[in-house]
């Protein structure tokens, strides 16, 4: 019963515990915290292997119809596990985890829907690409199998 | 006429962590039936991890069925998935995973201690234990890189190595929590309103304990004796000074004092895992596809969590089956329920600390 009377007087005259966020102190993220994924475009070698260990599918690539490929990453979407920079054959080069915090989504931003339609296009550009390079090595081989008639 | 008197709680209630609705048919102040449904947070994980996801990706998916013991959910599924692939882990990779599983228990323990103070009407050692608890988070954050969720274990090993600075910060903080730890005992013994006028009440008999197949502190509290750690030789626990911890009585008061000496223990163990780690890869090399069936069994904080993994040689898995200690424990307290005070119904839950993520998946 005295300790308790003891420790209500401490704690009336002691600070509080709990801080005013903004106000008072930043938000410190502590050393190798698993933040944002970055890419680098010039080391990358295309192999895809990050596309297919995401578990979210947070990273897709877009094929362009020239055979180039632009990475494309959703952070929203990411859960920062760090799979695909282990599967990277390539890690720290082309593509590293970082130590940043992920950025708010804004509805404004319109973030959701966006990647759906990303997610949309990035598929049907690699299907269009596989069907015009299907397309393309059929017309060869015809040629060939005419030149060969002929 | 009829006698009782329906009264429901929840699925929404102050003194509920997670959505679980009750309903209690009472005669004046005597519970004496009881219904429960427990699954309003289904999230068709099982299903998920058998279509939507490759294997090596389930790992991570399991993580986000419960944030409380994510890294028991993930090291089951990759304890199941590594037996199909005959993959054996070096001795290394055992201890940093015996390290994050009973960190996990440290502040799993701990939540329920502040829950059930919290339930008792003592507010500020709730939020006293609450506090101290971030001790652990801080260590768990230093040691995977995320508060909640770890993403620490991968099929194969461990994502990250125990680096000279977190080994110190571990040590420290474990030092810290320890005088913490011993006031807490003093509490939850000597204070009216959580030890005493818990005696007694929400009590388990052992052959009560035995019949309803309870699991995990809830067993243990009631003198059964079960644990995962001891019943397996996944992982060499005995090595870093594991003892099965049992109480009797089987009510509220044992169940704290089992849980607080699992933290005395746990924080031992810890302590004996940092200092004596042995030297080795983190990750081994695996290969193929797993074919057949396997089971895992790991002790997760609130008892045994079990994995069915069943794979085809395909890289989609045909099924996951995950089987939750709250689950196995509803029978009990419902049982439990039955004749005491309605007053006392939520001391009670949060003394099972139920987990209905985990429940309902």
């Amino acid at each position: 019963m005295l300790n308790a009377f003891i420790q209500a007087l401490k704690n009336l005259v002691s600070k509080p515990v709990t801080l005013q966020y903004p106000l008072a102190q930043d938000i410190v993220l502590p050393p190798q915290y698993r933040g944002l994924i970055e890419y680098s475009a010039e080391d990358c070698i295309f192999c895809d292997k990050c596309e297919h260990a995401c578990p979210p599918r947070a990273i897709i690539f877009f094929q362009e119809e020239n055979g180039d490929k632009v990475y494309r990453y959703n952070p929203h979407l990411c859960i920062y596990c760090g799979e695909c920079v282990r599967a990277c054959p390539k890690p720290e080069e082309a593509l590293w985890q970082s130590e940043k915090k992920q950025p708010f989504a804004v509805r404004a931003e319109n973030v959701n829907s966006e990647w759906k339609v990303w997610e949309e296009r990035c598929h049907s550009s690699r299907e269009a690409f596989a069907a015009a390079k299907k397309a393309k090595k059929a017309a060869k081989a015809q040629s060939e199998s005419v030149q060969g008639d002929l | 006429m009829k006698k009782t008197v329906e009264i429901p709680l929840g699925s929404q209630h102050i003194s509920l962590l997670e959505p679980i609705r009750f309903r209690f048919h009472c005669e004046n102040e005597v519970i004496r039936d009881v219904d429960a449904d427990v699954g309003f947070v289904h999230r068709g994980v099982e299903e998920a991890c058998a279509s939507r996801f490759e294997f090596k990706q389930v790992g991570y998916v399991v993580a986000r069925v419960c944030g409380l013991c994510a890294i028991t959910h993930s090291l089951g599924y990759t304890l199941a998935v590594e037996k199909l692939l005959h993959v054996s882990t070096n001795e290394r990779i055992k201890y940093l995973r015996m390290l994050m599983v009973e960190l996990d228990r440290i502040h799993s323990h701990m939540l329920c201690l502040a829950h059930t103070s919290e339930n008792a009407g003592f507010e500020a050692l709730f939020m006293q234990i609450m506090n101290d608890r971030e001790l652990i988070m801080d260590v768990q954050e230093a040691l995977s890189g995320n508060r909640v969720q770890f993403d620490y274990i991968s099929i194969g090993g461990v994502n990250r190595d125990l680096s000279v600075e977190a080994a110190a910060l571990v040590l420290r903080n474990l030092a810290l929590l320890e005088p913490k730890i011993d006031e807490l005992f003093e509490r939850f013994t000597n204070n009216w309103s959580l030890s005493l006028k818990y005696r007694g009440i929400g009590a388990l008999s052992l052959e009560q304990a035995y019949m309803y197949n309870t699991l995990g502190p809830l067993a243990r509290a009631a003198g059964l004796v079960t644990d995962v750690r001891l019943e397996t030789d996944d992982f060499p626990y005995a090595q870093v000074g594991f003892e099965i911890i049992t109480e009797r009585g089987g009510d509220i008061y044992a169940r704290n004092l089992v849980r607080l000496r699992e933290l005395k223990q746990s924080m031992q163990m810890v302590r004996n895992i940092v200092e004596g780690l042995p030297e080795g890869a983190i990750q081994e090399k695996t290969k193929g596809k797993p074919e057949g069936e396997a089971i895992a069994r790991v002790e997760a904080p609130r008892g045994e969590l079990m994995y069915l993994v069943r794979g085809n040689k395909t890289s989609i898995l045909e099924r996951v089956r995950i089987k939750t200690p709250t689950f196995s424990g509803i029978p009990a307290m419902i049982e439990i329920f039955k004749g005491s005070n309605f007053a006392d119904a939520p001391a009670i839950l949060a003394s099972f600390d139920p987990c209905m993520s985990c429940t309902a998946k």
